[in-house]
């Protein structure tokens, strides 16, 4: 990972960015970023980027076993959307000043990061609602406070994204209703993959937010638009209810909702496994940064041919 | 980027390039400024093709996003299941990105009418305010309508 | 070639129709099943998505295909899931593990050519609702044979690496593609109904349009026997191991709602 810059920005220039975001403007590409801004933006576009290369993988698996023509279909294209979204987000993280060259290289290598959820692995079917449905859905919470960040193409082509997440988590529904209305043995294989999941979402967030100059200038420049808890509070007032009314089990027993207020409590996870897995060390971590490897490594010469045959 | 499909700015706030990339004016940094150029081409690699969808015959072409692609066939290809999966389309533009000349956001102050051209719009100032401060959405899409 | 015999008339002709279908349904789903696996892992992003699509419109068209041959009772996905391997008929070239995209891609400019000719045969032959189901479907067909096209030129014609790796995937395609014209005794009877013409001429007319894409890449036509045995059922353990991997979460419940 890069050390922070230490830009000279100047100042008059700082202040003018400074006053437009404070008055809600957003700023297209090309346009003077100070140095940390822009380091900060394409660190976290990049990684975004990343999530969804990477987060095509484990659901990836279940192609070529979904149950129904009609799934296949649907699980093929969701997995295509997920990789769409890739190059959307690249060529935002490109306008920041890296190739989108460079970006993935330093993902095969292993020397990148992406979003904890995609370390996992996706052990049943069931696996799948799970995915689409909170996955998906958790993503969305970011995503969707995201819109109003400042940096302007990073805001456009999240509409987009959160546009197209809807009809995932429309899908996702559609195969999470029919487990948890089917046989005993798929409603257990529901509760099982949640049962599995359920802490690497809690975990997706992030820890709650420390008071930090850092935070508080990530929020004044709208990369950051809403805390890790505010997010994470978010997306349990959406799907806890989810869970409850379909008559599965909340697989975190402290979880509650505070008495007359719109906020749950639940039991403090482990930070320490979102660390190890933030540096790459989750469960499949090493897995998948091998298969991509390996299929980068193979069709390096396709990319060859292709800029040979254009040169000519 | 889409720059044109979701422009939910009026044109008054309208600033740059209806690209994702710098403009290259006289600074070499791409950044728009001080005593920097009011024109230039975008910033963008070589091999990123901009794309434009035409949705239904009579509409306009609109810049939905870039492609990488190392050739204009490719680049028409690839467009087609990247862009209208899900979107209407009876025509496709592309163009190397890096082609595309554009004002910079230095220059965007020259857009927005300093004195009254209520002229313009048969002599009503009213009218001439309404569309500048109006929500009007350049896109392909009715529910940007 | 237009058959005026209603295949439904004749209860052989109509088995034999049937067949035919079957092939066009299980080669799709098939290949569309081995493109869908190339998913998360093309060449670039662009063309990743591009072949996801390509795939999505397979497994659709056989979907398409077997809803026809359902339409007597029983469903499309029993027809896709429930079978055992021998009962496919589907060409071995289909059920080819996806080894390496230059692979693919020379299976698909030859799987292209054959695709749209039968979907061209099938709209002529009167036999409706196939007929008008394969009009719809060669709309599709375009799209996949122009992508098809565009990176096997781009492949072969490159630098001397691709060239070698192209060439060396035609070879090993090649047998059995001719395997996609396969002849079983449904074959003559369609002839004979004037349903289609002979395996014989319609191989004759895709040998002349892959040479049209082949040759300008300077790709040599190999000359090799047919490797046959798809049409029939005899399929091999790479089919195995697809079948088990495709059916595995649908065997789990057969009878349960997916």
């Amino acid at each position: 990972m890069e050390a922070r810059p230490q830009p000279q920005d100047d100042p008059e220039l700082l202040a003018r960015f400074t006053e437009r975001i404070a008055a809600g403007d957003q700023i297209e590409a090309g346009e003077w970023l100070p140095g940390e801004y822009r380091f900060e933006a394409q660190r976290l576009i990049q990684m975004h980027a990343n999530s969804e290369i990477m987060g095509a993988l484990p659901e990836r698996e279940w192609i070529p076993r979904a149950p129904t023509l009609a799934r296949k279909m649907a699980l093929t294209a969701k997995v295509q959307d997920e990789v769409g979204h890739g190059m959307l987000l690249y060529r935002v993280a490109e306008t920041l000043g890296r190739t989108r060259e460079e970006m993935i290289a330093e993902l095969v290598e292993g020397r990148a990061r992406f979003h904890n959820v995609f370390h996992y692995p996706a052990e049943t079917w069931a696996d799948v609602a799970i995915i689409q449905v909170f996955v998906d859905g958790a993503a969305m919470q970011t995503q969707g406070a995201l819109r109003s960040c400042s940096y302007a193409p990073y805001a456009r082509v999240l509409k987009r994204i959160c546009y197209e997440e809807d009809f995932h988590i429309q899908l996702g529904l559609d195969v999470w209703r029919t487990l948890a209305e089917g046989t005993p043995r798929q409603r257990a294989m529901l509760q099982d993959a949640l049962r599995r999941w359920w802490t690497p979402l809690i975990h997706f967030f992030g820890m709650p937010d420390r008071v930090s100059p850092h935070t508080e200038k990530m929020l004044a420049w709208r990369i950051k638009v809403k805390s890790n808890e505010e997010l994470r509070q978010q997306f349990l007032r959406r799907f806890v209810p989810i869970i409850l009314e379909y008559g599965l089990e909340v697989p975190d027993p402290g979880l509650r909702r505070v008495d007359g207020e719109d906020r749950y409590v639940y039991t403090e996870p482990d930070w320490e496994e979102l660390k190890r897995v933030g540096r790459n060390g989750g469960p499949k971590s090493a897995e998948r940064l091998a298969l991509r490897q390996r299929f980068y490594r193979q069709h390096a010469w396709v990319r060859e041919a292709v800029i040979q045959w254009a040169a000519a | 980027m889409g720059r044109g499909v979701s422009a939910e700015e009026p044109p008054e706030g309208a600033r740059e390039p209806a690209g994702g990339g710098a403009v290259r004016g006289g600074d070499a940094s791409g950044a728009a400024g001080r005593g920097g150029s009011w024109e230039g081409r975008l910033d963008a690699p070589p091999d990123v093709w901009a794309v434009f969808l035409q949705a239904r015959t009579r509409d306009p072409h609109i810049h939905v996003g870039d492609v990488h692609a190392p050739d204009a066939e490719m680049a028409l290809l690839v467009a087609k299941e990247n862009y209208t999966r899900r979107d209407p389309c009876v025509n496709l533009w592309v163009v190397r990105a890096g082609e595309i000349h554009a004002t910079t956001e230095d220059a965007a102050e020259m857009f927005a009418p300093a004195t009254d051209k209520s002229y313009r719009f048969g002599g009503s100032y009213r009218k001439q305010q309404q569309i500048y401060h109006s929500g009007w959405r350049l896109s392909h899409r009715d529910e940007d309508q | 070639m237009s058959g005026t015999a209603r295949a439904a008339a004749d209860p052989r002709v109509d088995a034999a129709f049937r067949e035919w279908l079957l092939r066009a349904a299980d080669d799709e789903l098939i290949i569309g099943h081995r493109h869908s696996e190339w998913t998360g892992f093309g060449p670039d992003i662009e063309s990743d998505v591009a072949l996801s699509s390509i795939a999505q419109e397979e497994i659709g068209h056989a979907r398409a295909f077997y809803a026809q041959l359902a339409a007597g009772g029983g469903d499309a996905d029993r027809l896709a899931f429930a079978r055992a391997p021998a009962e496919y008929r589907h060409a071995t070239l289909m059920e080819r593990e996806n080894d390496g995209w230059e692979w693919s891609i020379v299976r698909l400019v030859l799987y292209e050519r054959y695709e749209a000719e039968r979907l061209r045969l099938l709209s002529a032959s009167g036999q409706e609702p196939a007929a008008g189901l394969a009009r719809t479907l060669l709309r599709e067909e375009r799209y996949h044979a122009l992508f098809a096209d565009a990176w096997l030129t781009r492949l072969a014609r490159g630098r001397e690496e691709g060239h070698r790796k192209v060439q060396a995937a035609l070879e090993a395609a090649w047998p059995e593609a001719l395997g996609l014209f396969e002849e079983t005794d449904a074959d003559a009877t369609l002839v004979a109904a004037r349903i289609v013409d002979a395996p014989a001429a319609q191989r004759r007319r895709w040998d002349a349009a892959v040479r049209q894409v082949l040759e300008p890449c300077g790709l040599v036509i190999p000359s090799a026997s047919p490797k046959e045995g798809g049409r029939r059922g005899r399929h091999t353990p790479e089919f195995d191991r697809l079948h088990d991997q495709m059916t595995e979460v649908w065997r789990s419940d057969p009878e349960a709602r997916w």
